[in-house]
């Protein structure tokens, strides 16, 4: 069974790591794309272990390639022949997600506290209906004074949910050579939006980017 | 918070936003994806409870840079 880390561009040397299982990992082509596989014994067992593996070997790649479209660990393929079709029925998908991801990593942001005001419903439902849209609006400003200037820092954003639930959430594809100056973006954002907690993590290999993505240029 | 209890925070939420990286994003390869595993769920049920958490805390704001060896 071919368990797969990634699609990537340019790959120099492969890691000096093992892969899922502590197997040796492999290059393989399919056309014009290049992956990261390694052989595993049967169904990946979803184990922390594994996980944390392959995200690790998904790291290393990043050091070493100028691409990482990173595969989603998902069941292994049964042979060569098998991911040889997937790989192919998607390339042109695939290629097109390298080149958005070229010379980028991802940052995640969760904001929370868009908690609703409770609005006094009073005899006039216009009052009513204007107090929930002002209400609506206020909580509106509050993610677009936090995500608007983070998401002109970056080359595509993803997905910017909607904020059920008093959370905000939002996945930025910014540029290495950015990565500061998002970072600065975050901690001058936080002290402005001084309602809002927020959770930002990365950089992070560019797992949301791959299919996806609302560019922002 | 200490510095402890924070910094124990910040490993948690990085281990939970890898974890759901690594499994529910990426780019997706195979078309039999579905992983019969129970610690799935669990990863998104412990998310939500720290977030709910980390919104209980008053008084404390981060925006902890977390994260890997990545630049």
């Amino acid at each position: 069974m071919i368990h797969v880390y990634g699609v990537v561009d340019e790959l120099g040397e492969l890691p000096a790591i093992h892969g899922v299982e502590d197997a040796p990992l492999r290059r393989r082509r399919v056309g014009e794309l290049e992956l990261v596989v390694s052989e595993v014994a049967g169904d990946a067992e979803v184990t922390q272990d594994a996980v944390l593996r392959h995200a690790q070997v998904v790291e290393e790649l990043m050091a070493c390639s100028s691409a990482v479209l990173p595969a989603q660990f998902g069941r292994p393929f049964g042979g060569d022949d098998e991911l040889t079709a997937a790989v192919a029925a998607k390339s042109t998908e695939l290629a097109r997600g390298l080149s958005r991801v070229r010379g980028c990593v991802e940052f995640g942001l969760r904001a929370v506290g868009l908690v609703a005001t409770p609005v006094v419903h009073d005899s006039s439902g216009t009052g009513y209906m204007r107090a929930r849209l002002e209400d609506e609006r206020r909580r509106e400003q509050l993610v677009s004074a936090v995500h608007e200037p983070l998401a002109r820092l970056s080359r595509a954003t993803a997905p910017a949910s909607a904020s059920a639930g008093g959370v905000f959430e939002c996945v930025y594809l910014v540029p290495v050579a950015d990565v500061e100056a998002f970072r600065d973006a975050v901690s001058r954002v936080e002290p402005a939006s001084p309602e809002l907690t927020l959770v930002c993590t990365g950089p992070w290999p560019p797992y949301s980017f791959g299919t996806s993505g609302e560019d922002t240029a | 918070m200490s510095p402890p209890e924070q910094h124990a925070l910040q490993q948690q939420v990085t281990l939970l936003e890898l974890v759901d990286r690594v499994l529910n994003k990426g780019v997706v390869l195979s078309g039999d994806i579905v992983l019969s595993v129970a610690d799935v769920d669990l990863v998104y049920v412990g998310l939500r409870v720290l977030l709910s958490s980390v919104a209980s805390i008053e008084g404390e704001r981060r925006a902890p840079e977390l994260g890997s060896a990545l630049p």
